[in-house]
């Protein structure tokens, strides 16, 4: 029992790298734009399905599948970036309207080219067992966790070094201020959207590499991105890591205890946990949200 | 005036001309009749957005919730149907008590808060198998119920009671909207602190608003699920119950009395007979188009741009007065 | 009638109110003056609900107030207006009193409101557009009608006769001396203009850096050195 335990929790530990990904470039735009990019989870979809393409299609390995994924989810988060910005009025709500179109569009014209049918990889060498002591996992979950952490680790940096990083940062903060101080917004907002395109192509081509897509799946990401920046109280790149782990590893203990069919549900159970007792997320400050 | 010569026309269409027009056509019949479920959902998700100021990607939930609540009081404890479709309003609104801790989010939270609420409700619904008969479904739920001697279970006894929901429901929604709480609550959407410092327990309104749009959604789902007499998880709580109503209320202008009614017919028909055979798989993809376009172009939806249009044929230049547009 | 028991107000590492002790009678006119950032306009956030503060107590008319929710204080009988004038959207003039009446003084009584408007000359515009067709000097009206409305025993008043032209001042100043004279309530009104404060207010009080420096009549207040220095010394943000 307890190495079933252990197990999950280390499988959940790696399931949470691609999920911080996710987590952060929803989180990032929401900082600098105040906008939730609700078409967010569908850019990882179709950087999913770039892979996919390029292993069946193509027959090359679906990690050539980066370079490819990268231009469609930047592209994508460009298109949406543009729109948005077109929105004149009430733009929190109707940007929220707007990406949910967005997403419609996506996980349709997914459906229309690709078919409802689930897609995983079959390339030689991911489902490769590494043993680490007692834990097991496959060669992929390992590396694209690994890959999770340097792609982290590097937004950290840019974030706190790099003169855009900080831009980022200080248009989240105080608009006007970073105003005064000479950012211009609009593009520390496209950056934004860039980098958030980023981190997702590369959780795409994760999330093919180790697990199953379909076209529903751009939706529940997206969801449980936002659920991870509430259990994170937006703001802080420590918070979204432990958030992403803690819903990676509560869902595999889940499936481990219980079953697969209720995996989301302890997720969304936290979730409601946390925006009952701890309005500000676990590890916000008290301020009030949005 | 106008609006005291159009509503009498208005029920004598629907309620005259409509069903011995449509009597013999069985297909047209159900497809109105499914514009008009989505219609009744349409109009409480509008209710919720223009008077509580709340965008919600959730309605699925309480649909699903009337439906499965009304099945199962009428299969389990034999309750009369349409008793039971009140109960399924009911136990929406109860189950919308779950999402009040959602309210004081402000507005993007609160929409995602109540998608992962549709979420956990259609798992909720596929675990617990003893009462909902989980994946597989309920069958044989009874239907509407003869009255009088007549059936309101044929296609146009469904239509006169859908049509008379959704009409009851837009009289409700009209007054609420015209009254001190209607006022108050518009007020809210641009400055809530103003209306909390005269006195206005603005968390309390919006708390009532989500239960009535609950409670109406409800009442709607379990209409539906007399109506198809099936239910399963995936259908019950399916995110199309959120997506339809979502895009006619923006398409038709949701901060219209008749823009989601309107907006769900034009949309439903359409998607229906043309989409639907044109892209069989995925012709959702439509309802996404609409969204974008509406949004970008016309945010407040059809109808105050065709009122927009017709005053400025009646009237050419100038005086546009900004109040007379919510009237429509 | 109003009474505070070194309030503190905090926002972060700022102290924006430090420890301010008064108390208002009922039926007095109290000037609250002070520069820029004193933390005046905080002072009211505490007194109406907007803020918490971090530390002190509160009562009006012998009541804890510094439990109760906005809304709440409101129908207790504590008016107050935005420095920055918040008409409620979408309502007309007429529609913004009648709202205010109904929920923060519990009836509707439209004769009452037609009065609140014509005494405060609004009534020509009582069926405009509240948010988008009214000038500044009938914005300030208007946030002293919804006030009104709520049946006030205590009104706050914040820079209403700030940014305001001469002659338009000078008519609205008579309008708030009657007001008082009629209504019978309490008034605490923050303004600049000494000279207005020493005609509408037989007591003034000065805020400085958050801290109550003064608390007196018009003379006495205005020949203390600390106040002159704190007045010279310019504003502060
Ligand atoms: N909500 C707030 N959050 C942070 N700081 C605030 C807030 N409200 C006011 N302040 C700060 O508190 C100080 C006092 O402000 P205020 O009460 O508006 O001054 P006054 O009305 O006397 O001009 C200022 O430094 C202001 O920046
Ligand atoms: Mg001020």
């Amino acid at each position: 029992m307890t190495a079933l335990i252990l197990q999950s929790l280390y499988s959940g530990l790696l399931s949470g790298g691609s999920y911080a990904l996710i987590a952060l470039g929803l989180a990032l735009v929401f900082g600098t734009m105040k906008i939730i990019n609700l078409a967010h989870g569908e850019m990882v979809l179709l950087s999913a399905y770039m892979a996919y393409v390029m292993e069946n299609r193509l027959a090359v390995n679906p990690l050539l599948a980066t370079p490819l994924a990268l231009v469609v989810a930047c592209l994508i988060a460009v298109v949406v970036y543009f729109l948005v910005s077109r929105i004149s009025r009430n733009r929190e709500l109707n940007s929220l309207i707007l990406t949910f179109g967005i997403g419609i569009i996506l996980t349709n014209a997914a459906l229309i080219i690709w078919s409802a049918d689930i897609h995983s990889t079959s390339a030689p060498g991911f489902q490769e067992p590494v043993v680490l002591g007692p834990l097991y996992s496959m060669r992929s979950e390992l590396g694209f966790f690994v890959a999770s952490m340097v792609l982290v680790a590097a937004l950290w940096w840019w974030l706190s070094r790099s003169w855009y990083g900080r831009a980022v940062r200080a248009v989240s903060s105080n608009r006007d201020a970073a105003k005064l101080m000479g950012i211009n917004p609009h593009r520390t907002e496209v950056v934004s959207f860039v980098v958030a395109g980023i981190l997702a192509s590369v959780a795409g081509v994760a999330i093919y590499s180790t697990g199953v897509i379909q076209p529903a799946l751009g939706a529940s990401l997206t969801t449980k991105a936002f659920i991870i920046t509430v259990l994170a109280g937006i703001g802080s790149i420590p918070g979204v890591l432990v958030g992403a782990v803690l819903i990676g590893v509560v869902e595999a203990l889940t499936v481990t205890l219980y079953s697969s069919a209720i995996q989301e549900l302890t997720g969304m159970a936290l979730f409601l946990l946390v925006l009952f007792v701890l309005p500000n997320g676990l590890f916000g400050a008290a301020r009030r949200r949005g | 005036m106008r609006v005291r010569v159009l509503i009498p026309l208005l029920v004598i269409v629907l309620y005259g001309v409509v069903p011995f027009a449509l009597a013999g056509n069985n297909y047209v019949m159900s497809i109105l009749v499914a514009a008009l479920i989505i219609a009744g959902v349409a109009l409480a998700w509008a209710l919720l957005g223009n008077l509580g100021g709340m965008v919600s990607f959730g309605h699925a939930a309480f649909f699903g919730v009337g439906s499965y609540i009304s099945a199962i009081v009428t299969m389990k404890l034999g309750v009369p149907v349409f008793a039971a479709m009140l109960l399924g309003g009911a136990g929406a609104a109860v189950a919308a008590v779950a999402v009040l801790p959602a309210l004081r989010l402000s507005g993007p939270y609160f929409a995602l808060a109540v998608l992962a609420y549709a979420h956990i409700f259609k798992i909720l619904a596929t675990e617990f198998t003893t009462i909902t008969g989980g994946a597989g479904g309920i069958l044989g739920i009874p239907t509407l119920p003869r009255v009088l001697g007549y059936d309101f279970g044929s296609k146009v006894g469904g239509y006169l009671v859908i049509v008379t929901i959704v009409l009851l429901f837009a009289l409700v929604y009209a007054r609420i909207r015209n009254s001190y709480y209607g006022y108050a609550l518009r007020a809210m959407h641009d400055s809530e602190d103003a209306t909390r410092v005269v006195g206005v327990h603005s968390t309390l309104l919006k708390a009532l608003m989500l239960f009535l749009s609950a409670f109406m959604t409800g009442v709607v789902g379990a209409f539906n699920a007399h109506c198809i007499n099936f239910l399963e998880p995936d259908y019950a709580f399916s995110s199309g119950w959120t997506m339809l109503p979502v895009v006619a209320a923006i398409f038709g202008g949701y901060r219209t009395l008749t823009g989601p009614l309107v907006g769900a017919v034009v949309v439903y028909t359409v998607d229906q007979l043309v989409f639907k055979s044109l892209i069989p798989s995925g012709h959702q993809i439509i309802f996404g188009v609409l969204l974008g376009v509406m949004i970008l172009f016309a945010p407040d939806g059809l109808i105050p741009l065709l009122a927009k249009k017709l005053q400025w044929v009646r009237q050419p230049r100038g005086c546009r007065d900004p109040r007379t547009e919510s009237v429509c | 009638m109003l009474r505070l028991d070194a309030i503190t107000v905090q926002f972060g590492g700022l102290t924006a109110v430090k420890g301010v002790s008064l108390s208002i009678g009922a039926q007095e006119v109290v000037g609250l003056v002070g520069p820029n950032g004193a933390g005046k306009t905080t002072l009211f956030n505490a007194i109406s609900g907007l803020v918490r503060p971090t530390a002190g107590r509160a009562s009006f008319e012998e009541a804890d107030i510094l439990k109760a929710p906005m809304y709440k204080r409101a129908r207790m009988g504590i008016g107050r207006t935005f420095q920055i004038p918040q008409p409620m959207h979408e309502l007309t003039v007429r529609q913004n009193l009648l709202v205010a009446q109904r929920f923060g003084a519990g009836r509707v009584d439209e004769a009452k409101v037609d009065e609140i408007l014509s005494f405060l000359h609004l009534s020509d515009k009582a069926d405009r557009d509240a948010a988008t067709e009214l000038s500044l000097s009938e914005l300030k009206a208007l946030e002293v009608g919804k006030a009104l409305a709520t049946d006030p025993r205590l009104l706050l008043l914040d820079e209403v006769l700030a940014g305001l032209e001469t002659a338009s001042k000078r008519s609205f100043m008579k309008t708030l001396t009657e007001l008082h004279a009629r209504y019978r309530i309490s008034i605490l009104i923050i303004e600049h203009d000494i000279e207005t404060i020493s005609n509408l207010c037989p007591r003034v009080c000065v805020l400085n850096y958050g801290q109550l420096i003064a608390d007196g009549t018009p003379q006495e207040v205005f020949s203390d050195p600390e106040v002159i220095r704190s007045y010279t010394g310019g504003g502060h943000d």
